[in-house]
């Protein structure tokens, strides 16, 4: 029943429908106003609805061989991918307590290792100049501040 | 005679110092950033963004301007030189332009598309100095219903057009546009959706779902290809045109500005339609059409021409009613609110120093874009010799810089990831996510226009079908809704003569 890929995304959009729905209908509702909050988010709820069954029934496209991104991803990719996201959400978690310059430049130079570039002396002097330069760029020429964190300047 | 008179007055701002170095600086980012594969408008813009917010708008504008022209010649570049379209606005232009490369005539190809680019968007912006003015005085008697079938009418025309499945596009649509309902709803001040996270209350900020979906997501895509090595195009060869070969393209390039103006300025449509339309419509009036897609010149001036027209003639609906007709101008739009500037019916004559200051931005981008690429190309050719691991971590670091200078607040780049993830994951999908972007977009002005007209007919849906205007928009829209059902059933009766003729 479920067997080609866009059966699959109809199911999972379906019942995301159906979430959104039900949160719709429980928004709280107000006696007295002609179109209450919860009209709109309850029609696109329907809609969804509707056009995943609509998908249900569309045929799934041949694939392209061409195209990498058409295919399922390797294994080992999906590991880099993972692994990237993993330094990314860390980097976030640190931003504030670390500081921008202190964060980025570990995560820059830990991430541009991770993902195979080589030069190892280059990406240091990279990982430091680039959030010293953006930092400075941001905070005194364009007066958006960034994080300060742990470093005294 | 106010044409004239308020476009002297934007003159004088991009005139400045300051105005035509930020205008330089734009560009020279747009291309930068443009030609990284993948990465196209959308992203330059959401990027740039946080630079702008200590700037004066009129400042702020021009630079923008110049990242909008410049990120768009950047993507052709990355098509002739690396047959490599960062967006697809320029797959069109790999048809010829990568040929033309291999043969070592880069240089040439590089010339006709920014040749192209300038006369296609500088035809296109006169045009739309005189349309949109006009437009706007039509659109000032639009009242909630018009509005709201014209947004619906935008939206559903984007999903039935753009390249890819029309019922996933609806769907990403449908699902952006749920994205928009999140946060204190404005007019009864219910929380939606938020589940009980303060952060939420003010809804999600569109900068958090443009570089999500789409630099986030590009991200994905050059780490998996990171290793694929760039085939060294260092032989650009001369950028000169005999005159033979400019008497070749002059023809095209003109036909291409006005075509390439007229659909960019219909909602849904833009520069892909407008490209692939060009492509196809100078191969059929040409006496050689065997030439095409073997390095003709035609085949890259039209294109470039027609998407650099479309784009600039999007800027009619966003300008004069304030509705965005695709994806990079509804994230210029949001970087246009986010200067304080409010398109619409209204802008021409309450902020006409505004709104000429937009179309002299885009005229001085234009020129300042002709000037720079055509003698540095080669020079910022050589970003794409950058390497990937590193680049990959850059765009990164943008992208969070991006979000963080717009909310000061950690959520949101948790946020942030989700909707790289989500973007990502509608890639492999195809999904595509121009319709979601648009939707989220227009999403909280339909729900409120929608909600306005309801409330003066007192929740009587039949005030859609009294306006004579908004009775035409919706006939259309639901015209394209029936696209998506037509191709469903041919679609099936094709297979099943197939099976019936195998059995």
């Amino acid at each position: 029943m479920f067997k080609f890929k866009n059966q699959k995304i109809a199911l999972v959009l379906f019942l995301f429908s159906l979430f959104y729905l039900i949160m719709s209908f429980n928004l709280p509702r107000y006696p007295y106003v002609p179109v209450d909050s919860n009209f709109v988010p309850i029609g696109l709820g329907f809609i969804l609805m509707g056009l995943s069954v609509g998908l249900y029934f569309v045929k799934d496209k041949p694939m392209n061989v061409k195209d990498k991104m058409n295919n399922k991803i390797p294994k080992q990719d999906l590991f880099v991918l993972l692994t990237v996201t993993f330094m990314v959400i860390v980097y976030i978690s640190l931003i504030e307590v670390l500081g921008f310059i202190l964060s980025t430049a570990i995560f820059v130079f830990i991430c541009s290792w991770f993902l195979g570039y080589k030069k190892h002396v280059l990406n240091l002097l990279v990982s430091f100049i680039f959030p010293v330069a953006v930092y400075y760029l941001f905070t005194v020429g364009l007066q958006v501040q960034l994080p300060k964190g742990i470093l005294p300047f | 005679m106010d044409a004239i008179h308020g476009l002297l007055t934007g003159f004088q701002v991009a005139l400045s110092i300051q105005g035509l170095l930020f205008v330089f600086i734009g560009v020279a980012v747009g291309t930068i950033i443009g030609m990284i594969p993948g990465l196209g408008p959308i992203t330059a813009i959401a990027v740039m963004i946080p630079i702008t917010y200590g700037m004066s708008p009129a400042i702020a504008l021009l630079l923008m301007a110049g990242v909008y022209y410049g990120a768009a010649y950047g993507g052709s570049a990355s098509s002739i030189l690396l047959n490599a379209p960062g967006v697809s606005e320029s797959v069109a232009t790999t048809f010829d332009g990568y040929p033309l490369a291999k043969q070592g005539k880069a240089g040439k190809a590089l010339a006709v598309a920014a040749i192209g680019s300038f006369i296609g968007g500088t035809i296109s912006i006169i045009l739309l100095t005189f349309l949109a003015p006009f437009l706007s005085k039509i659109a000032i008697s639009f009242g909630p219903p018009e509005y709201f079938a014209l947004m619906l009418l935008g939206l559903t025309a984007l999903a039935s057009l753009s390249d890819g499945s029309t019922i996933k596009s609806l769907i990403s649509a449908t699902i952006g546009f749920m994205f928009a309902t999140v946060g204190i709803d404005a007019q009864t001040g219910t929380p939606r959706f938020t589940f009980g996270n303060i952060h939420l209350l003010q809804g999600i900020d569109f900068l958090i779902i443009a570089l999500g979906l789409f630099a986030l997501a590009e991200v994905a895509s050059l780490i998996l290809n990171r290793n694929e090595k760039a085939i060294d195009q260092s032989k650009i060869g001369s950028l000169k045109l005999t005159k033979k070969e400019y008497k070749e393209v002059a023809g095209t390039i003109g036909r291409q500005s006005l075509l390439g103006f007229l659909i960019g300025v219909l909602p849904g449509a833009g520069g892909t339609i407008a490209s692939f339309l060009a492509y196809l419509s100078e191969k059929r009036l040409s006496k050689h059409p065997e030439e095409f897609g073997k390095g003709s010149l035609r085949g890259v001036a039209a294109p470039e021409t027609a998407n650099n027209a479309a784009s600039s003639g999007a800027f009619v609906p966003l300008l004069s009613l304030g509705i965005p007709g695709s994806g990079s101008t509804a994230v210029m739009l949001g970087a246009l609110i986010v200067l304080g500037v409010q398109p619409g019916p209204l802008l021409v004559n309450e902020h006409p120093d505004i709104f000429w200051g937009v179309i002299a931005s885009m005229y001085i981008g234009n020129i300042i874009l002709l000037i720079l690429n055509l003698p540095l190309i080669p020079y910022i050719s050589k970003v794409l010799k950058i390497s990937k691991p590193l680049l990959i971590s850059l765009i990164i670091v943008f992208c969070i810089i991006g979000v963080y200078g717009v909310s000061f607040n950690v959520f949101d780049l948790y946020l942030l990831i989700g909707f790289g993830i989500l973007g990502f994951v509608m890639r492999l999908i195809d999904f595509p996510a121009a319709p979601f972007i648009l939707a989220f977009i227009l999403g909280g002005m339909m729900e409120q226009s929608l909600r306005q007209s309801l409330t003066i007919s007192n929740g009587s849906i039949s005030i859609f079908f009294t306006s004579p205007v908004a009775l035409v928009f919706i006939i259309l829209s639901f015209l394209s809704f029936l696209i998506p059902v037509i191709q469903i059933i041919r679609r099936n009766n094709r297979a099943n003569s197939a099976i019936s003729k195998g059995a």
